[in-house]
């Protein structure tokens, strides 16, 4: 064999192995439920999340939200014992979708709770449709979940991508006018357009200005150089990121090491700093100003509450990713109380609708029409507090009512 | 031109600094699969436990932790290949596929063993070097640092591989392992002593990226996807030809991404099918082996 010939089959090697590195298998474990009562009403609710992979923080997050919320009501939703059948996301769809099958078919599930990756959700939102079993989502945000693809079937306790996106575009656009405008700048995929395609349009239409739009290869880009030097390059006044995980990570800190952070602010989505992220980046993060729906900082009893039993249980704090399915059981338990006599798919569906406001952490919140949650959002700024770094709440920029943002 | 190119010099400059890790990241990749005919697929594991070892040793920007982490990284990643060599010589013979099934499922069990000991989350590393200097508006002082260190380890190995004696036994394995065996030079040694440097290599690597590329458990496929691209530019075995190919690979991914930003996913396996169809063999991997 001549080394060109080696060559050739190398590169098919390379394709595999870029491949086989979204593995991931799908890890089941059965959560031990009491037996099940004299009437047979344990309820089988499936939870989906990333327990390997790059998003295996942010499932790690969920789980542990979703969990505290059972704990802290004795393993009961709606006056029912539930039997909780984990199963893992992975990377993406070619290992989120079957898993989520498994749940529908094998084990009979009454609901699913969970998912972070859009493509997993959109390649598995018509399974729960056809097997009449409602789907909440606690995390992935792509738009068409609950607006295009709409079903009575999905619920999301999380956000669309372009709820709080528009809501900083709109205040930015307030504030005192930004020489030479706002760069944009995202990761490659369908999040990265929908999250700056919302903030640009609510920002131009406050008559604010775009220096420039750039999109980094999502899962392969480790050097922000070339980025960082548009940026520069560009001579916009401030710039405007959606990055999470280990790109938001890699990002925030080459801001600093090419000197950008200090003379050109950074904004973005609340990922950009959230929970093990704000860590990672230290005082590279300082004074990055983001908008999410919740923040760990949140003055209010309810959020205290949360923040002290979380902190407790877990020796961490609690990020969105925990809030958004914390959520997700405290909507379970108020829709199962809502039903009498045996649990189905189709009863719960019929339940969702009744469940009112849910008095959450993160402040309080109830569904849209379109079941969407109608909630406030936060602006937050990155502040040193002793040793570690926070992300203060700066201003409330009050409810994000989705279906008015176009 | 001299407008263009101080337009482009960080990304040039840039360029080079990622040419320089991606070539202490490859060699030892290249040197493996020229000498010991191994498609290792765990290369990129040892370089992930370096990456770790700068995060437990120096995330704070310790020069004296960082050293600590090049040393261990080394040792690591020394004992690793010679581990590798053990692992994959009962499949000599087999071809590649046996080997890369093995090399990659070791490399998904470092993984695993990673998230176990270390948790999911990625960390980022401190450079031991701070500050910026100003070429083009700030540019990092440690990423220049990088490039120092990365032209004396390619001029040692260089220097070690092609005007030593011990190099030249390594050519001459590379070149035809029976014949060498018949002159009565012992192989094994030659072969372990191969991949215990390239893993190594790959090590100190992962300490010296760490500042720029982070910890985190999937890093080792990340970096050994651009290994292979490397090498298989380069030409397989060829140390000048891991060196080419690493630096053009960072010119791609710096000046590449900054001159043609949406056509960016493709520039990488882009440039590397143009090479495999100008020249198959890698731009300096001119010589043929027996299968």
């Amino acid at each position: 064999v001549t080394r060109g010939a080696i060559g050739r089959r190398l590169g098919l090697a390379i394709v595999m192995v870029s491949t086989a590195g979204c593995g991931g298998g799908a890890l089941r474990s059965e959560s031990s439920a009491e037996a099940a009562s004299v009437r047979g009403s344990v309820v089988r609710i499936g939870f989906v999340a990333p327990l390997s992979g790059p998003f295996a923080s942010a499932g790690e997050d969920m789980r542990r939200g979703f969990r505290l919320y059972l704990d802290r009501h004795e393993g009961r939703l709606g006056g029912r014992q539930v039997n909780v059948i984990e199963v893992d996301e992975g990377a993406g769809p070619e290992t989120g979708v079957p898993a989520i099958r498994r749940l529908l078919t094998r084990d009979r599930v009454v609901a699913t709770v969970g998912i972070v990756n859009s493509a997993v959700a959109l390649g598995a939102h018509q399974s729960f449709v056809d097997a009449r079993v409602p789907l909440i989502i606690a995390t992935a945000g792509a738009n068409d979940l609950t607006g295009a693809k709409g079903s009575e079937y999905i619920w999301r306790t999380s956000f669309a991508n372009a709820d709080f996106n528009h809501a900083f575009g709109r205040w930015l656009a307030t504030q005192p006018p930004i020489p030479g405008g706002v760069f944009l700048l995202a990761a490659e995929y369908v999040a990265g357009h929908e999250q700056l395609t919302a903030f640009k349009k609510a920002f131009t239409a406050g008559g604010g200005k775009i220096a420039g739009e750039q999109y980094s290869p999502f899962g392969t880009t480790q050097d922000f150089q070339p980025y960082l030097t548009q940026v520069r390059a560009s001579g916009a006044g401030a710039v405007y990121v959606f990055y999470a995980g280990q790109d938001a990570i890699g990002f925030v800190r080459q801001y600093k090491d090419f000197g950008l952070a200090g003379r050109i602010p950074l904004y973005g989505p609340g990922f950009l700093t959230e929970g093990p992220t704000l860590v990672a980046q230290g005082a590279a993060a300082d004074g990055i100003m983001t908008i999410l729906n919740y923040a760990s900082e949140l003055d209010t009893p309810v959020n205290r509450d949360f923040v002290a039993s979380y902190e407790m249980a877990y020796d961490a704090e609690p990020t969105a990713f925990s809030v958004q399915a914390h959520d997700a059981a405290a909507v379970l338990d108020a829709a199962l109380g809502e039903i009498d006599g045996s649990v189905s798919g189709s009863g719960l569906v019929a339940a969702l609708p009744k469940v009112g406001e849910i008095d959450s952490p993160r402040g309080p919140w109830r569904f849209t029409p379109r079941r969407n949650p109608d909630q406030h959002v936060y602006l937050r700024q990155v502040r040193r507090e002793g040793d570690t770094f926070v992300n203060a709440v700066i201003e409330d920029l009050g409810p994000v009512r989705p279906e008015a943002t176009p | 031109m001299i407008g263009w190119l101080s337009d482009n010099l960080v990304s040039i400059l840039n360029g080079v600094a990622l040419g320089c890790l991606l070539f202490a990241l490859a060699v030892g990749l290249s040197l493996v699969f020229g000498i010991l005919d191994v498609l290792n697929l765990a290369h990129g594991s040892l370089f992930l436990a370096g990456a770790y070892a700068a995060w437990k040793l120096a995330d704070d920007g310790s020069a004296t932790g960082f050293l600590f982490a090049v040393v261990l990284a080394a040792v690591i990643g020394g004992a690793g290949g010679l581990a590798l060599t053990a692992a994959t010589r009962p499949l000599a013979g087999r071809g590649h596929l046996d080997q890369a099934l093995l090399t990659l499922g070791l490399a998904l069990v470092v993984t695993e063993l990673v998230q176990m000991w270390f948790g999911h989350d990625p960390h980022g590393v401190l450079a031991p070097v701070g500050g910026s200097l100003d070429i083009g508006g700030g540019y990092p002082t440690y990423r220049l640092v990088l490039i120092g260190v990365g032209v004396v380890v390619a001029l040692l190995v260089d220097r070690a591989v092609e005007h030593t004696r011990v190099g030249a036994l390594v050519r001459a394995t590379v070149c035809d392992s029976d014949m060498v065996a018949a002159l009565g030079v012992n192989t094994r040694l030659v072969r372990s002593g191969a991949f215990a440097v390239g893993g190594a290599l790959a090590g100190v690597a992962g300490v010296l990226g760490a500042p720029l590329l982070g910890a985190n458990p999937h890093l080792d496929a990340q970096v050994l996807l651009l290994a292979l691209v490397v090498i298989v530019i380069g030409g397989l075995g060829s140390v000048r030809g891991a060196l080419l190919g690493a630096l053009l690979i960072g010119q791609v991914q710096s000046l590449g991404i900054a001159l043609a930003p949406r056509q960016a996913p493709f520039l990488l396996f882009g440039t590397m099918a143009l090479v495999l169809v100008v020249r198959p063999a890698g731009l300096l991997g001119t010589r043929t082996v027996s299968s």
